[in-house]
């Protein structure tokens, strides 16, 4: 939140916001010092005390989530002293917020507080959402301000993360750490199972075969899966999305928050291959797995090829013993996979300075160099290309092959789900996909049940957009 | 309580002194009771009375997310929420976990206590023990079990697996977690009661006991006709603080399973929860805190009710 501490020191500096407000304030207030600064030691201190407080430094809030680990964390909380070192007009406080959905939560909850925090680092698909519900701001007139578009602001962004910025035609987001699916496998096990470790299955077909000559079985038992992947809801939902893309589908409408395509022949195909690998080929544990236990069997050589975020790189680096290798999501019909990760957003209810304060520290933060370090740091690649011209970018790259081909899948990514009650109608989904993971539902039924769940869910919104006629 | 106390306090002290007259010692005694109250009652009423009455009067409007600002609809969202799928399924999911948790928790307590009721060294470190389980805040004992809970590597298949059992996927498999969650209740919450057990026997009159030994009743039929009778107020109480805690406390599914797989772990509050934070519907948020709140006030109304019976029926 922002505060002024003229206004809690100085009772009558109410009349002086205007006079003293963003640069010409600490212009004015240096100029005053110098003059006062002669006439004595006891007097300049004096007014140290006073004018220090008019000369208004602006404090703001900055909420930020850590999906994976707690040394993140200490990361952003460098990275925030750092800009409040950097310069003076602004202090942020970088407020640890949980989880994607804590974040989300902590922020609403303080803005109906009355104390909305001026930048927060939300999950790119909350953005339809939050404007919908009127929490977040444009930020189409601060680009004004600098005299520039979105169009030429968004050109040095990956494409693909163009459509999770902008909400009906205007930027509300700023990426700032992005992720894709990404197939990982254990390259010991390729060569125990006769397959080329250095030849990851590139379709369907070779999915499910290299799978089955993967699965380590003791009669009825099975000793090692050949594929798992999470299936707890949020996660579930963006990896069917992949699954579904890669068919040939396209999950939801980027255009218009009121459609999804779950009954369509894409999504079928993607929910049969989930139900086949379970219960015909047997080479994926029945039920749902969280992503916790994905990685720990990955780690304990219980399972040979996971899929998971392009955000877990750093981490299975440092926790995978055997040697791995990463790979593309296999492909059907075509290589596809979804965005993930987080956005810079601004909160509504800020002052005028909160708000440029806001704006010039979501601008630092978004820098190539600062994405890029942050890319290095978490396996979250960088949202802007000019962040991989960087001389320290390219030795990294050169150094992590692995870092390069989720690099390289960024070719063919699509935009993140997100819809009128994005949580719901993806839930909708994942309650079904569940039922076939257990064995409860077939795959047919179940893209049914969930397109007419999401249909029921999204109708309210539908009524007063698209079908709301003259 | 303290009204008894104070009126029958001062009732004797007007046998003392008789020459004030009744209806102005009335008032005074109110008035006395009424200030001794106050305090508390104003914290009630500002962090439980306003905020119940608030929760009725936000279940009759809508602020439909999106849409344009809030109006009165009367019942509509109790409607809704009766008629929502999710809801019935996370109240059954309720009701079984109530009875899946509160039946073994409390027969476990008791079994405890009756093990450990005498005050030696060796029950008092078993003691300890058994009511360390209580001490773990829920969520860290989730994030504990969440370990325990792992498939193929978690610590109850590698065990079970060495007594060739396997495959099993605890938190997964939506037969299997909500007696997971169930299994993880039992464990936090038996050891909390049996200490109210413990206490309860300590006053269970001895001489009955041993009127009873020498009458020949076995230790069943003493467990049966004399014990069991007598712990009746202390069973009320540990049911209706077991029954408050199975709907206000779902910290171990909002960190193991979210309500899943497919919401077969959904409970009341966690619902409310996601009504009104992911899905933007205070309305329908409201009217099923407000049912659920009704519920839980019925019950405890019951619980209590059959606990003073209880009571005046062992005075």
């Amino acid at each position: 939140m922002h505060v002024f501490p003229a206004q809690t020191i100085n009772p009558s500096s109410r009349s002086k916001r205007g006079i003293f407000a963003g640069n010409g304030s600490r212009l004015t207030a240096k100029r005053v010092l110098a003059s006062l600064g002669m006439t004595g030691l006891a007097a300049a201190t004096a007014l140290v005390v006073a004018s220090s407080a008019a000369w208004a430094q602006t404090k703001i809030d900055f909420f930020f989530p850590v999906p994976v680990e707690g040394k993140l964390a200490r990361e952003m909380t460098r990275l925030v002293k750092q800009f409040n070192d950097s310069q003076k007009d602004v202090e942020v406080t970088a407020v640890y917020t949980g989880s994607y959905d804590d974040t989300k939560l902590k922020a609403q909850a303080a803005a109906k507080a009355g104390k909305p925090p001026a930048v927060v680092l939300m999950s790119a698909n909350f953005n339809v959402d939050l404007k919908i519900a009127g929490d977040i701001v444009s930020l189409e007139p601060m680009l004004a301000a600098e005299g520039t578009t979105r169009e030429k602001f968004l050109a040095d962004f990956w494409p693909a993360l163009h459509a999770n910025a902008t909400v009906d035609g205007e930027l509300y987001g700023v990426p700032f750490q992005n992720s894709t699916p990404l197939l990982y496998y254990n390259k010991e096990h390729f060569k125990q199972a006769g397959l080329d470790p250095d030849k990851p299955p590139r379709t369907w077909a070779e999915f499910v075969d290299a799978a089955i000559k993967l699965t380590k079985r003791d009669g009825e038992k099975v000793e090692r899966y050949g594929f798992m992947m999470p299936g707890t809801y949020d996660y579930l939902g963006w990896l069917m999305s992949a699954l579904s893309m890669s068919n040939g589908g396209r999950y939801f409408n980027e255009d218009y928050g009121g459609e999804v395509y779950y009954d369509t022949p894409s999504m079928l195909g993607a929910a049969r291959l989930v139900e086949d690998m379970i219960h015909k080929h047997k080479v994926m544990p029945a039920g749902v797995v969280e992503a916790g236990g994905v990685s720990t069997s990955f780690f304990a050589g219980k399972a040979s090829m996971v899929m998971l975020s392009t955000g877990s790189l750093s981490f299975i680096r440092d926790n995978m013993k055997a040697p791995y290798n990463v790979a593309f999501v296999p492909r059907n019909v075509r290589n596809a996979v979804p965005i993930g990760g987080a956005s810079l957003v601004m909160f509504k209810g800020q002052t005028e300075d909160s708000r440029r304060a806001g704006w010039k520290f979501v601008r630092w933060l978004s820098s190539p160099e600062i994405l890029g370090g942050w890319s290095r740091f978490t396996g979250y690649f960088a949202p802007r290309r000019s962040a991989y011209e960087l001389a320290e970018m390219k030795t990294f790259i050169g150094q992590h092959p692995d870092a390069k081909v989720a690099l390289d899948q960024l070719a063919y990514a699509q935009p993140w789900f997100a819809t009128y009650q994005t949580v719901a109608v993806r839930k909708a989904l994942e309650d079904e996909i569940q039922a076939v993971m257990n064995g409860k539902k077939k795959a047919e039924q179940a893209v049914k049940d969930a397109q007419r769940k999401a249909d029921e869910l999204l109708r309210p919104y539908v009524d007063q957009t698209a079908l709301k006629l003259p | 309580m303290t009204v008894d106390a104070i009126i029958t306090a001062d009732v004797l002290d007007v046998a003392s002194k008789p020459t004030v007259r009744p209806r102005r010692r009335q008032a005074r005694t109110w008035r006395l009771a009424l200030s001794l109250l106050l305090p508390s009652l104003l914290c009630l009423a500002a962090f439980t009375y306003l905020p119940v009455v608030r929760v009725v009067i936000d279940a009759l409007y809508a602020t439909p997310h999106g849409g344009s600002g809030t109006r009165f609809v009367g019942l509509e969202n109790f409607a809704r929420v009766l008629a929502d799928s999710a809801f019935r399924t996370a109240a059954w999911n309720n009701l079984l976990y109530a009875v899946g948790t509160i039946f073994p928790s409390v027969t476990l307590a008791l079994a405890f206590a009756l093990a450990l009721w005498r005050s030696t060294r060796f029950n008092a470190v078993v003691r300890t023990v058994l009511f360390f389980p209580s001490l773990v805040p829920l969520v860290a004992a989730a994030s504990l079990f969440f370990f325990i809970f792992l498939p193929g590597v978690g610590l109850l298949d590698y065990y079970l697996g060495k007594l060739g059992l396997e495959g099993f996927n605890w938190i997964g498999d939506s037969d299997v977690a909500l007696w997971s969650i169930v299994g993880l209740t039992v464990w936090k919450n038996a050891g909390y009661y049996m200490i109210f057990y413990i206490a309860g026997l300590q006053n269970v009159p001895r001489d009955q006991i041993e009127a009873a030994t020498v009458d020949g009743a076995n230790a069943v039929q003493r467990l049966w006709y004399v014990i069991l009778p007598a712990l009746w107020p202390t069973t009320a109480f540990v049911v209706t603080i077991a029954l408050i805690q199975v709907l206000t406390a779902v910290d171990h599914v909002v960190v193991l399973t979210k309500g899943g797989p497919s919401n077969a772990t959904n409970l009341l509050l966690f619902y409310i929860f996601q009504e009104a934070h992911e899905n933007f519907d205070a309305g329908k948020a409201a009217a099923a805190t407000a049912l659920s709140v009704a519920a839980l006030l019925a019950v405890s109304l019951g619980c209590l009710r059959a606990m003073d019976s209880g009571a005046r029926h062992e005075a």
